[in-house]
């Protein structure tokens, strides 16, 4: 089986399960989505001293963390998006990140990949208030093989860092041969009409929009971001001098993720147009991606109507 | 490493009136404090200092030392004293508490304070942060002692007894958490605001041995914190009855005591309120 052919989660968790078992000092926690996770059947079974279930503890989860951190292990601590960020926001703000105490927070089912759970497990903001915390790094791989060399990459950093996770098979956008470059957005295409720009769950839709584009006559150059923050202004900059103008694309709220990071630095570096798609400010709700993809108006199709508004006629 | 300093009753009771004297005459200088809890305090934290922690003033990181998380982080200055008293930095520090550029702020910062061992200010994260702290040693095989001193306003807050449930699942018998159990929060008595008790019959539901004494009395702190120590499957908690800003006439008992504007210009006159 190929990796890409794994649920993401396995990919996580099995990745993770080899870590630890190099390194003792890393160590898995969760709060009672261990199985969501794919960690119950992986870290829990196979190096049960470095697995701790805390429960329904989110806000407990945090601070066993960084008291772990604090000791000089190296904590992955992981649960779905909305309780990962905002739900246990000052405990991240003051236990591990002013504290500076070394915890991986991972963040699963970001966005509308909550499908079948709705509003209330719904989380759109994630991206935008870990980004607003100093001292936090902020992750979000888009394919198995990026999953991988991320989480490999975390468990050498010694700073705090938030990571979303998606859970089922995703799309390959990589290979083998892939290696994760901190700090770099990702040239997933080349292209002089349009600059695209997407991050986790997106970039494989954006990739799909710039192919059909590339067939109708658009050139559009696609950027990855696996890391959203530090951000790589230089990429972003060099890109849109030379197309003009960007589309900016996220599993997120239009507000102050990657969306908000995009339009931050060409404010300051090179000011150009930008159109923003992702959930509008608005809540979740129970259905399906497509339905919400479609709703919210970031589908494959509104990709490319952006991307063919904005290239030169 | 020097644990073995045990003082005699009339030396710690000198000791604990110049950290007083110290503490108010530091927060004068910074223009208020949180005198209430700090001086609620003095005498556990004293002794915790000397004679019943293992540190090293030479070495704060010293693997095997005993840690303490201030998780009533407001208390700092209590600590601050402690820990330069004993050699961690220069008690000249002490007339910079929150000062712009200060390795002394207000609340505990495990970044800024030599023997500090974990930032801490928002209330009710401390204890979950000792829990790491304790199965991290538990992990290492190490036998050192996590203490955690936690306030009775704090106690309102729910993220406490997840840390309680935790510590209980997780065997941690060397986590020592001490409650400093004034019975005054900010805004009135804990009976009034937010009731607490029957407080060691709490913990022990949640699985811990529960102990009381008189946070104010050198043997009792030391004998109870001995008998804590030797609890082992489960996790201690000892509730320290304590009184809020005590040993200063104004400040006694006073939920007011929380957090007090101090005019530096009358420094001398709320010194002299000091009880010998």
């Amino acid at each position: 089986m190929q990796l890409h052919e794994k649920e993401a989660r396995m990919v996580y968790s099995e990745t993770l399960c080899d870590l630890i078992k190099k390194n003792p000092d890393i160590y898995c926690l969760e709060a009672d989505l261990a199985k969501a996770t794919g960690t119950f059947g992986t870290v829990r079974e196979e190096c049960p001293d470095n697995f701790i279930d805390t429960g329904v503890q989110e806000a407990n989860l945090i601070g066993v963390a960084a008291g772990l951190a604090n000791e000089g292990k190296r904590p992955f601590a992981a649960t779905f998006s909305c309780f990962a960020s905002r739900r246990v926001y000052d405990q991240i703000t003051i236990s591990v990140a002013y504290a500076k105490n070394n915890v991986k927070i991972i963040g699963t089912a970001p966005g509308v990949t909550q499908g079948p759970n709705g509003g209330t497990h719904m989380c759109f903001q994630d991206l935008a208030i870990m980004r607003a915390m100093p001292n936090m790094e902020v992750y979000s791989p888009c394919d198995a093989y990026e999953i991988r060399e991320v989480t490999r990459y975390l468990a050498q950093t010694p700073n705090p860092a938030y990571m979303q996770l998606l859970r089922p098979v995703l799309p390959a956008i990589f290979d083998e041969d892939y290696k994760f470059t901190p700090g770099k957005a990702v040239r997933l295409s080349q292209g002089d009409q349009v600059t695209l720009v997407a991050t986790g769950f997106m970039t494989a839709f954006a990739k799909q929009a710039v192919q059909e584009l590339k067939e109708e006559g658009v050139s559009v150059e696609l950027l990855h971001y696996p890391v959203i923050k530090p951000f790589d202004d230089q990429a972003l900059a060099e890109s849109v001098k030379k197309t003009g103008s960007c589309v900016v694309v996220e599993n997120q709220n239009i507000i102050g993720g990657l969306g908000g990071a995009v339009c931050e630095s060409l404010a300051e570096n090179y000011p150009a147009p930008v159109k923003r798609l992702g959930v509008p400010d608005a809540f979740g709700e129970v259905a399906t991606e497509d339905y919400l993809l479609e709703k919210h108006g970031f589908s494959l199709g509104h990709i490319k109507a952006a991307c063919i508004e904005f290239a030169p006629k | 490493m020097d644990e073995e300093m045990i003082m005699d009753k009339q030396e710690f009771e000198k000791r604990t009136a110049k950290a007083r004297e110290i503490i108010l005459a530091a927060m004068c200088k910074a223009g208020s404090g949180h005198v209430g809890g700090a001086f609620s305090l003095v005498e556990i934290i004293t002794a915790l200092y000397n004679g019943i922690m293992k540190v090293d003033p030479q070495n704060p990181r010293w693997e095997d030392r005993d840690r303490l998380v201030l998780s009533k982080g407001h208390a700092g200055p209590v600590l601050y004293e402690a820990l330069a008293q004993r050699g961690f930095f220069p008690m000249e520090w002490m007339d910079t508490i929150n000062q712009g550029g200060t390795r002394l702020p207000s609340h505990a910062d495990q970044n800024q304070t030599p023997g500090v061992d974990m930032t801490t200010g928002s209330l009710g994260q401390g204890l979950s942060c000792a829990c790491g702290l304790a199965l991290a040693a538990k992990r290492d095989h190490k036998d050192h002692t996590v203490f955690c001193i936690i306030g009775d306003g704090e106690s309102n807050e729910g993220q406490n007894w997840e840390a309680a449930m935790f510590a209980a699942q997780y065997r941690l018998d060397n986590l020592v958490v001490i409650c400093d159990y004034n019975k005054l929060q900010i805004d009135g008595t804990t009976h009034q605001v937010m009731n607490l008790d029957p407080l060691p019959a709490k913990w022990e539901a949640f699985g811990w041995e529960a102990f009381e004494m008189d946070g104010h009395d050198l043997d009792d702190i030391n004998r109870t914190i001995a008998k804590a120590k030797e609890v082992a499957g489960k996790p201690a908690i000892i509730i320290a009855n304590t009184i809020k800003g005590r040993g200063h006439r104004e400040y006694a008992n006073q939920a007011g005591s929380h957090n007090v504007k101090l005019n530096p210009e009358d420094a001398d006159k709320i010194l002299a309120g000091l009880e010998a």
